[in-house]
């Protein structure tokens, strides 16, 4: 069922109305897709990110774990985020946010959106869990300045010092009741 | 102030009372003749003193009962009674001195003769003073009460022990023709009551005379009771190879019956009603031997057990008595503790534990057919086995019959059959029988199965059989040298029928690897003649191989690879895949003074055919040209050609080839320890392989939710796949890992520790 699926994956239009109409189908399949992905990611060992699900109850609420890559202004921070898969996923990006606060010039500071291609208009279905957050981590040291969701922060960007300042002001580390 | 109808009162009172004593005889005659009656006849009633010879008078018996008729028609008996008992009081400190003289001599020497002395001195003293039986019954009644009662009261403590010692000597003297030198001979009265005169009649008629049997009845049975222990302990103790019950009983009707009718049925007249006065006593003895025979038989159901079969007797034995005897909480609570005690500890070995406990199974089944026993028994020692970890292991090695140990834990007799599962009680089967009535709640009713499917049955699921036969089979079909798999592919077709085709089919794809390989072999050899005959796996059918993966070297690498070319020539699709660590390679060594044969493993070859290349090369040289090997292998490997005298250790860690054989009487060669690795893991090894999964799941999701109970931790694993594990298998997990310190734990709440 699996395959059959993927391979309608091009027809992205059509492929959303067979979603909806056949729901208790496709849930299925993304439960299977859910799981496998976590499979994958469990066994990859990459280090500075992780995911898992929130509850044992619900395959499609995710809570991930990004740790700043070593030798970006952001080495050494963790951030949370929070993601949440749609019922037609993999044929429709997850919708992910930061729940720590992330000074960052293509995160909203307030509500955690996070502006990324791949996460809007250039998703595919042969992205994964792993993949976003391997992209998420990789956004923070190498942001892109040209279309900023913090304006602010895109102009500090090149005076790391003021940068950094204003990110440890925000920051707040992850305590640990952050259970779900 | 004495009134005349006062003083005729008194004269009138007077006149009477001389009237009855005068009987209207002239003048005082009457009178006379009664108080010469009176004085006779106390004189004759007088207590004499058995000590004074002077005191035995003779008496003329027509002139005292005379006497007593005068008194009688006077009707002075009660006070002629009156003055007796009165009299006896006075006498009675001549008893109380005998008494005490007998029984500080019994006291002295503990000899029952004092006893029985003091029995027929009392006798004596007793008989001496008993009134004529023309006095009247009331006369006699009141002295026996009386000459009891104060024998009673002067009697100390320690003759009940003595009376005791002498009660339980009867049955000795019962049986002995001839009665020991202190016993008076039987006297002819009591003769009629049993055809032989027996010794022990006197002593009897004694006992029941001074009132003895009834006062001391409890005392009289316990000691019959104890007679009857001592002998059937003496008996039966540790003989399980006979049934004892039978024997006890008749042995109840030769010796210990006749006995009781002395205690028990002294009055009877005819043998009928002896039987009917013995009926309720015998019974009573019955059962005793019974509760006996079953006491002794539980203390002894551990070694019973042990002996079975050839102590089905005792368990035959021990059926009956509990029958008879509510025993049955009792054996289960000594069988317990003997098996908590002797089999559940970790000095027992896992086999002999399922011996024993096949034996509990057979034995308790014998005793018990509903299996109630057995259930409340196996319990505690099914869970005991399902702690062990390897009992899978020992019950497959039996399934498949190793053939060496010899005794199997299946019967060969009994017929295999499929495993069978727990049935739902069929109430529409006319022969339903309600559970027994001591049957616990969780009470499963346990159709007679055979042995295997209750081994089987300790475990929820058969899979972990399948699973570990698995790995045995592999074991054993990588052992198998000369190509003959008949016996494997026997044991598998018995298994088969117990298990079913389903389970065994991986187990069915093994046996075919193994024909297929010969196949294949034989086609292969056909092309170009090869030495190599490897044998051909189908990876995803066999338990994970031990990995290893050094690489051949010279002239054994081009024999694989020739090898695997003709293979893959053979079958397009394939492609061979060396585990170059397992199989034997038979080897010529070509030396300059010699030729050295051997039959050794891989590794063994590889490193003497680096020593074509040189003569001399350190360890770490070896493991670097043939890849990875851990050391002790490495050094194993030339421990064997060291043995062969074929290599030295030169300096540390160097080795050197021997062109020239050096005198081998110089270094006498030890005899090596070789422990086989296991070519399969077992399933402890993959299990803990699993293990591993399992941990980077928890890592994950306590990295992204924080802290977790561990019942949260237990539900969430369920996205890792194949977690079968309990929540005390994780708590276990977790706490080693805590140990690890790669997580710490607050108040059920698991963290993983900063790194």
């Amino acid at each position: 069922m699996e395959q059959l699926t993927m391979s309608l994956a091009p027809a992205r239009t059509s492929q959303k109305s067979a979603a909806a109409g056949s729901g208790g189908e496709s849930a299925g399949s993304v439960t299977k897709r859910l799981s496998s992905e976590l499979m994958t990611l469990m066994m990859s060992s990459s280090p500075g990110i992780s995911a898992f699900p929130k509850s044992d109850a619900n395959l499609f609420e995710w809570a991930g774990t990004i740790e700043g890559a070593p030798s970006t202004i952001y080495a050494g921070l963790t951030f949370k985020i929070s993601i949440s898969f749609p019922s037609n996923y993999p044929y429709a990006a997850p919708i992910i946010r930061f729940v720590t606060p992330c000074y960052h010039p293509n995160v909203d500071i307030v509500g955690g959106a996070i502006c990324l291609d791949i996460l809007q208009d250039k998703w595919s279905a042969v992205y994964s869990v792993q993949t976003i957050l391997l992209s998420l981590q990789s956004l923070l040291g190498e942001p892109n300045n040209a279309s900023p969701l913090n304006p602010d922060a895109a102009n500090l960007w090149d005076s790391p010092e003021d940068f950094k300042a204003q990110l440890m002001k925000h920051y707040r580390p992850i305590n640990d009741e952050g259970s779900a | 102030m004495a009134t005349d109808a006062l003083k005729r009162q008194i004269a009138g009172k007077w006149q009477n009372s001389f009237a009855r004593l005068n009987r209207d005889q002239e003048g005082i005659v009457g009178l006379l003749v009664f108080s010469e009656a009176w004085t006779l006849a106390t004189e004759f009633l007088h207590p004499r003193d058995l000590n004074d010879p002077a005191a035995n008078k003779d008496w003329d018996m027509s002139q005292v009962r005379v006497a007593v008729e005068t008194l009688s028609r006077s009707k002075m008996l009660p006070l002629l009674l009156e003055n007796f008992l009165e009299d006896m009081r006075k006498q009675q400190h001549l008893i109380t001195r005998d008494v005490q003289q007998y029984i500080s001599q019994y006291e002295e020497a503990e000899d029952i003769h004092h006893i029985a002395r003091l029995i027929y001195r009392l006798l004596e003293w007793y008989r001496a003073w008993v009134p004529i039986s023309e006095l009247g019954h009331t006369i006699l009644s009141a002295y026996t009460l009386t000459f009891q009662t104060h024998v009673y009261s002067i009697l100390p403590p320690s003759f009940s022990r003595g009376f005791k010692q002498l009660v339980n000597a009867t049955f000795e003297i019962g049986m002995s023709p001839i009665a020991p030198p202190w016993l008076p001979p039987t006297p002819p009265a009591l003769q009629s009551l049993v055809p032989a005169p027996r010794p022990d009649l006197p002593l009897w008629g004694a006992f029941e005379q001074l009132g003895l049997l009834d006062r001391n009845e409890s005392l009289i049975s316990s000691v019959c009771y104890e007679h009857i222990e001592a002998h059937i302990l003496g008996t039966c103790a540790r003989r399980w190879s006979e049934r004892m019950l039978q024997p006890m009983r008749e042995w109840m009707t030769n010796k210990i019956v006749p006995w009781m009718v002395m205690p028990y049925a002294r009055g009877a007249r005819s043998a009928e009603e002896a039987r009917s006065m013995l009926q309720g006593v015998g019974s009573r003895f019955d059962f005793h031997v019974c509760k006996t025979l079953s006491d002794l038989r539980t203390r002894e159901i551990f070694d019973i057990i042990i002996d079975f079969p050839d102590s089905q007797p005792a368990l035959e034995d021990l059926k009956e008595c509990l029958q008879r005897v509510d025993q049955r909480s009792q054996l289960v609570q000594t069988l317990r503790k003997a098996n908590r005690k002797r089999l559940l500890h970790p000095g027992a070995d896992t086999k002999d534990i399922l011996t024993q406990y096949v034996s509990i199974i057979r034995c308790l089944r014998l005793v018990d057919p509903p299996g109630v026993l057995l259930f409340k028994v196996a319990d505690p020692i099914r869970r005991y086995l399902r702690e062990r970890p390897d009992t899978i292991r020992c019950i497959v090695a039996s399934l498949v019959g190793d053939g060496e140990s010899g005794d199997s834990l299946v019967d060969e007799n009994e017929p295999i059959q499929p495993l069978q599962q727990i049935q739902v009680e069929d109430y529409t089967d006319p022969s339903w029988e309600p559970e027994p009535i001591d049957a616990g709640p969780d009470f499963r009713t346990n159709k007679p199965s055979d042995v295997i499917s209750t081994l089987v049955s300790i475990y929820d699921s058969k899979d972990l059989f399948v699973r570990e036969l698995q790995v045995l089979l592999a074991q054993r079909l990588l052992a198998i040298t000369d190509g003959n798999f008949d016996r494997e592919r026997r044991n598998i077709e018995i298994l088969k029928i117990r298990f079913g085709e389903a389970a065994l089919q991986v187990c069915e794809v093994m046996l075919r690897d193994m024909t297929e390989s010969k196949r294949i072999d034989q086609h292969v050899q056909s092309q170009k003649n090869m030495i190599l005959h490897p044998t051909i796996i189908s990876r995803h059918f066999w338990p994970p191989l031990q990995a290893g993966k050094f690489v051949m070297p010279g002239q054994f690498k081009q024999i694989q690879d020739d090898y695997a070319q003709e293979f893959h020539a053979f079958k397009q699709d394939k492609k061979l895949r060396w585990l170059p660590h397992l199989g034997t390679i038979h080897l010529e060594i070509e030396l300059q003074d010699r030729t050295v044969p051997a039959d050794v493993p891989p590794l063994e070859a590889a490193f003497i055919e680096l020593f074509s290349e040189k003569d001399t090369w350190t360890v770490d040289e070896l493991i670097a040209r043939v890849g990875s090997v851990d050391r002790p292998a490495a050094l194993k490997a030339l421990a064997t050609w060291v043995d062969m005298g074929v290599v030295k250790e030169g300096a540390p860690n160097q080795y050197i080839l021997l062109e020239v054989a050096e005198d081998a009487a110089t270094h006498p060669r030890p005899t090596r320890m070789v422990e086989e690795a296991p070519a399969v893991l077992t399933v402890e090894q993959q299990q803990a392989d699993q293990m591993k999964v399992f941990w980077k799941f928890i890592e994950g999701m306590l990295r992204n939710l924080g802290t977790l109970p561990l019942d949260r931790i237990q539900t969430m694993l369920k996205f890792a796949p194949n977690y079968d594990r309990t929540i005390e298998q994780l708590g276990a997990f977790m706490e080693a890992a805590r140990r690890e310190g790669m997580v710490t734990v607050s108040g059920g709440m698991w963290k993983l520790s900063r790194a």
